[in-house]
C-alpha cells in the first residue's frame, strides 16, 4: 500500500471495503471476484510502477475498465492489485494520414466516435454497451457489435498497442505499416482478457462514415421467419452493415424505454441496417425489402431521419439492461452457431428454457450467428440459480454440437472457463496456456481467467498464496 | 443496518453500466464508488448483506448530486432518486450525515420572516465585504431590498418558495409579468406556501419534508388551479409530494404542479397573438436542469417557448449532465461541484453562445459564480416583450 501510494499519489489508490467491494465486480452475475488495493493509474509510468510494485510483493495485477463485462473478465481473483483505467481516458492524436488514432485505454467507445465526428470518420465497433464501454476492455475481449458484420471485430481495428508486461517493461506490438514484420504479436494480444500485459496506448483504425445510411425494421409474425429471411439475404450476396434480431419478450421490454415504435404483435423482428454509396443503398434495400416480404414479413419499416434511426438502435443496444422490467436478473449466452441453423438451435433454446421453466429473452447478432439468449429469473427465489445454471449448460452443448463456438464477443472470463474443454483438445490448452506464458511467465496478470483450472497451474499458485497473505495492510 | 429501502427497487439493477457516462461523479472521478451502480450494489450490501456502513460507504453516498441523470439513462428504469433519498433518510436519523448547522439553516428556510430577514442581513454583510461570498457559493451580489408580490388575477398559482423568493425575485416578478402578457391572471404563493421541501429531502429530512408538503397543500389547497413553478427542483419537489406522502390528496395536488415552461409551451400562441416581437439579439444556451431534464422530463418546454423571443437558441452537446449545482450541493461538496461544473462551461464555450438560459435558481448561481452570464428563460422573454412594447 505504502508503496503504491508513493509511486502514484496516495490519492489515486484504495484500499477501503466500499472501493474493493466494487471493484471486485463487473456486470456479470459472478461474485466472488476479490479485490487488493484499487489503482487509478493516470500514466503508463503509473501503470508501470503499480505492475513493477505487485510483482516485488509477489502480487498479481488485473486490469480494469468500466467493469461493463459479461463473464467476469475483470473480476479479480485471489485479491491482486487491481489497475483501473478509467482515469487514463484521452484521444492522444488523430493521424488522418494513416488512418489511425492514438487512444488511451479508458476512452469509452462512443465518446471515441464522438470526439472523430469532425473529421468525417468513427470507430467502428460498437458493442451494445459501446456507451459506457472503453476500448481497452474491448481489446481485451476482442469486442464485437452490430456494425462488425460488415466491418469486423475489434481486431480488426487495432492496429497497434503499446502494452506493459508482467516485469513493468513496455512494448509495442504492431505498427503502423500495411505489412508487419515477424509474427503478429499484436493479433495474439488482442483477446486476450488482461493475460499477456495491459495496453496503456492503441492505435485504432479510422473508418470512414458512410455517405448513406438506411435502417430498416423488418417484423415477423414468426421467428423462424425472421431467421430464414437473416440466410436469405446473405445468400443473396448482400453484405448489411448490421442484421440484429430481437424476440416479441426482448422488444416488449426494450420498447418501454426506448420508445423506438417497435410492434408488440411481431413474434420477432430484424434492424437491418445498409450503408454504402446512396444508389447501392437502395437497391440493397429494396432487395431485402423484397426479402422479407418473400417470407411474410408483417411490415417493413424504413427509419425517416436520424431522430427515428438513433430510437431503434437505443432499442436495440439497451436490450441487457432492460431486462429488469421482465426479471431482476440475468444469465447471458454468446454462443455462436452457423448462420444456416440458426431456426433449429432458436427452437432447441426455446424447448431447453420451457424444461426449466425459466423465461428467456432473445436479442443477438443475427448476421453472424452470434446469440445472446437472456435467462431472465428471480435470484431470490430458491432453486432458480440451478435452474438458470443447468439450461445454460444446455444451451452451450447444444451450440457446440451446432458445430457453434463458446463466446462471440463477451470473452470467456471466470464464467465460461470450465466450458473450455468442451470445446477445445488437451494439446489445444496447453498450446494456449504456452503462448500465455510467453507473454507471463508468472502468471502474474490478470490470473484464473479463460483457461480452464487444470491448465494454469501457476496460476492456482499465485492465487493461494496471495490468499495466504490476508488482506492488504 | 436496514435503510428501509423497497427490495423490488433496490434489486431492479442489473448494473449493466449504461448510467456511468450518464453519472457526474463517475465521470470526474472514474471510480466506482462515485457511480449509481455502484451505489445501489452498496446500498444492497448494507441492506440486505449486512455490510458495515463505513465512512467510506457514507462518502460514497455523499458524493451524490442527486441530479437522476442516471435515471434516464436507465434501461430498466431504477427509481434512482428515491433509493438515494431512502438512503440518506435512514443515514441521517443515525445523524451520521447531514451536520446540526445545516439542519438548522434548512430548519430556517420554512420561517418566512426570519428568512427574508436573514437574507437581507447577508446581503448587507457581503456589501460591506464581510462575507468571502466565493467560499460559501454566494452570488457576489444581493438584492437589498424586494419589489412587492402582488396578485393580478386568479388563474394560477406561481409557486415563490424560499431561497429564490429571497435572492431572485426580480425572476419571479419577470416570470408573472409575462404569464399576464398571455392573459393569465396570476397569484404569487408568498407566505402561503413558504418552502417546497427540496432541499430537506435531499438531505435526507424525512419527515421535516412530510411535514412542509402537508403545509404547501395546505396553503394552496381549496380550488384545484394549476399551480406553475419557475425553480425546477421546487417544481420537482412538488410534484413529487404524491409519491412521498402516498396519499390521493397529495397525488391529486402534484398533478396540478406544472413547471412554467411546460405550461406556457402550449399557450405560446395566445402570447404570441397578443404581442408583435423583435426577438432579442443574442444567441442563447439552454442549460437543462437536471430536475427539469430527468426529473420532470418537460426540459424540452424550455427552447420552444424561448425561439419566438431570442435570434438563435443553441442546445449544449454534453447530454444534459449535470452542473454541478444540486442545491446545497455545491456548499458542500465545493471541490466535486466545481470539478463538475468546469464540464458545463467548456460545452457553454463551444456553443458559441454569450447568455445561458437556465430555469433553476441553483443551477444559475452556480454557473453565474463561473463567471457565465446566466438568465431565467422567461427573463429573456419578458426582455423581449418590454423592448417591443416601447
Amino acid at each position: 500500500m505504502a508503496d503504491l501510494e508513493a509511486a502514484i499519489g496516495a490519492d489515486r489508490v484504495r484500499s477501503d471495503a466500499a472501493a474493493r467491494y466494487l471493484a471486485s465486480r463487473d456486470a456479470s452475475i459472478y461474485r466472488e471476484g476479490n479485490a487488493g488495493p484499487v489503482c487509478y493509474a493516470g500514466s503508463t509510468s503509473d501503470v508501470v510502477a503499480c505492475v513493477q510494485i505487485a510483482a516485488r510483493h509477489g502480487r498479481a495485477v488485473s486490469p480494469r475498465g468500466a467493469g461493463t463485462g459479461l463473464a467476469g473478465g475483470a473480476a479479480p481473483l485471489g485479491q491482486p492489485v487491481v489497475l483501473s483505467m478509467t482515469r487514463m481516458d484521452k484521444l492522444l492524436e488523430v493521424d488522418l494520414d494513416n488512418g489511425v488514432a492514438w487512444v488511451q485505454p479508458g476512452i469509452v467507445n462512443l465518446d471515441l466516435s464522438r470526439a472523430l465526428a469532425p473529421h468525417g470518420v468513427h470507430y467502428a465497433p460498437d458493442p451494445s454497451s459501446q456507451a459506457a464501454c472503453t476500448i481497452g476492455g474491448n481489446v481485451a475481449n476482442n469486442s464485437g457489435g452490430p456494425h462488425c458484420l460488415a466491418y469486423g471485430v475489434t481486431s480488426a481495428h487495432v492496429v497497434a498497442v503499446e502494452v506493459v508486461l508482467s516485469d513493468g517493461s513496455v512494448a509495442t506490438l504492431g505498427d503502423l505499416s500495411a505489412e508487419p514484420a515477424g509474427y503478429d504479436l499484436r493479433g495474439a494480444f488482442v483477446g486476450s482478457e488482461g493475460m499477456c500485459g495491459i495496453a496503456t496506448s492503441v492505435a485504432v483504425r479510422l473508418t470512414p462514415n458512410p455517405p448513406a445510411v438506411r435502417t430498416m425494421l423488418l417484423c415477423f409474425g414468426d421467428v423462424s421467419d425472421a431467421a430464414a429471411t437473416v440466410s436469405a439475404i446473405i445468400a443473396d450476396g448482400i453484405v448489411p452493415a448490421a442484421i440484429e434480431m430481437m424476440d416479441q419478450r426482448c422488444v416488449t421490454a426494450v420498447e418501454d424505454f426506448a420508445q423506438a415504435g417497435y410492434p408488440s404483435d411481431a413474434a420477432a423482428v430484424l434492424l437491418v441496417e445498409v450503408d454504402g454509396p446512396p444508389g447501392g443503398v437502395a437497391i440493397a434495400a429494396e432487395k431485402i425489402a423484397g426479402i422479407a416480404r418473400r417470407y411474410q414479413a408483417m411490415s417493413v419499416r424504413t427509419a425517416a431521419d436520424e431522430g427515428e434511426r438513433a430510437r431503434l438502435w437505443k432499442g436495440r443496444k439497451s436490450a441487457f439492461g432492460a431486462v429488469a422490467n421482465v426479471m431482476p436478473d440475468y444469465y447471458l449466452h454468446d454462443t455462436v452457431v452457423p448462420r444456416t441453423r440458426l431456426v433449429e438451435v432458436l427452437e432447441s433454446i426455446y424447448e431447453i428454457v420451457d424444461r426449466y421453466d425459466l423465461i428467456v429473452l432473445n436479442v443477438f447478432h443475427a448476421g453472424d450467428g452470434n446469440l445472446h439468449p437472456i435467462l431472465a429469473y428471480d435470484s431470490r427465489v430458491p432453486g432458480a440459480d440451478e435452474r438458470v445454471h443447468a439450461a445454460g449448460r444446455e444451451i452451450i452443448s447444444l451450440s457446440l454440437d451446432m458445430g457453434g463456438a463458446l463466446t462471440g464477443e463477451h470473452g470467456i472470463g471466470v464464467e465460461k472457463r470450465e466450458h473450455m474443454s468442451r470445446m477445445f483438445s488437451e494439446v489445444d490448452l496447453d498450446q494456449q496456456a504456452r503462448l500465455r506464458a510467453s507473454f507471463d511467465p508468472y502468471c502474474r496478470m490478470n490470473p484464473g481467467k479463460v483457461l480452464p483450472s487444470a491448465h494454469s497451474c501457476s496460476d492456482i499458485a499465485a492465487l493461494r498464496a496471495s490468499d495466504a497473505a490476508g488482506v492488504w495492510g | 443496518m436496514d435503510l428501509g429501502l423497497h427490495d423490488d427497487e433496490l434489486v431492479a439493477c442489473v448494473s449493466c453500466g449504461l448510467c456511468l457516462p450518464h453519472c457526474p461523479t463517475f465521470v470526474i472521478t472514474g471510480r466506482d464508488t462515485e457511480s449509481p451502480r455502484g451505489r445501489i450494489a452498496l446500498m444492497r450490501a448494507v441492506q440486505n448483506e449486512d455490510a458495515p456502513v463505513t465512512d467510506d460507504l457514507i462518502r460514497s453516498m455523499e458524493t451524490c448530486v442527486q441530479c437522476r441523470g442516471c435515471e434516464t439513462a436507465c434501461p430498466s428504469a431504477v427509481p434512482f432518486g428515491h433509493l438515494m433519498e431512502g438512503t440518506r433518510a435512514a443515514l441521517a436519523a443515525t445523524g451520521r450525515i447531514t451536520p446540526r448547522w445545516q439542519r438548522l439553516a434548512l430548519k430556517g428556510l420554512r420561517h418566512r420572516r426570519l428568512l427574508m430577514a436573514g437574507s437581507t442581513l447577508l446581503a448587507l454583510a457581503i456589501r460591506l465585504r464581510l462575507v468571502p461570498t466565493r467560499r460559501f457559493g454566494l452570488p457576489a451580489r444581493m438584492p437589498l431590498r424586494r419589489p412587492r408580490l402582488r396578485t393580478s388575477g386568479r388563474d394560477v398559482w406561481l409557486f415563490t418558495g424560499c431561497v429564490m423568493d429571497a435572492w431572485q425575485r426580480d425572476v419571479h416578478l419577470a416570470v408573472q409579468r409575462v404569464l399576464e402578457a398571455a392573459g393569465v391572471g396570476v397569484e404569487p404563493t408568498g407566505g402561503a406556501a413558504p418552502c417546497c421541501g427540496a432541499l430537506h429531502i435531499h438531505a435526507g429530512l424525512e419527515s421535516e419534508t412530510k411535514d412542509m408538503a402537508r403545509q404547501v397543500m395546505a396553503g394552496l389547497s381549496g380550488d384545484d388551479r394549476p399551480i406553475l413553478v419557475d425553480a425546477a427542483g421546487c417544481g420537482a419537489a412538488l410534484k413529487d409530494y404524491g409519491h412521498l406522502l402516498g396519499t390521493d390528496e397529495a397525488r391529486a395536488f402534484s398533478a396540478r404542479v406544472y413547471d412554467v415552461h411546460e405550461w406556457l409551451a402550449g399557450r405560446l400562441g395566445e402570447l404570441q397573438a397578443r404581442h408583435r416581437v423583435d426577438p432579442l439579439e443574442v444567441t442563447v444556451a439552454v442549460q437543462d436542469p437536471c430536475h427539469l431534464r430527468h426529473v420532470q422530463r418537460a426540459h424540452q418546454a424550455v427552447p420552444e417557448v424561448l425561439e419566438p423571443f431570442v435570434a438563435s437558441v443553441v442546445a449544449l452537446d454534453d447530454d444534459g449532465l449535470c452542473c454541478g449545482a444540486g442545491g446545497a450541493y455545491s456548499v458542500m461538496e465545493p471541490e466535486l461541484s466545481g470539478a463538475i461544473r468546469e464540464r458545463k462551461t467548456a460545452a457553454v464555450a463551444r456553443s458559441g453562445a454569450t447568455v445561458v438560459a437556465s430555469a433553476n435558481p441553483g443551477c444559475s448561481l452556480h454557473l453565474a459564480a463561473a463567471g457565465l452570464d446566466v438568465r431565467h428563460p422567461l427573463e429573456l422573454v419578458d426582455q423581449a416583450l418590454s423592448s417591443s412594447r416601447s
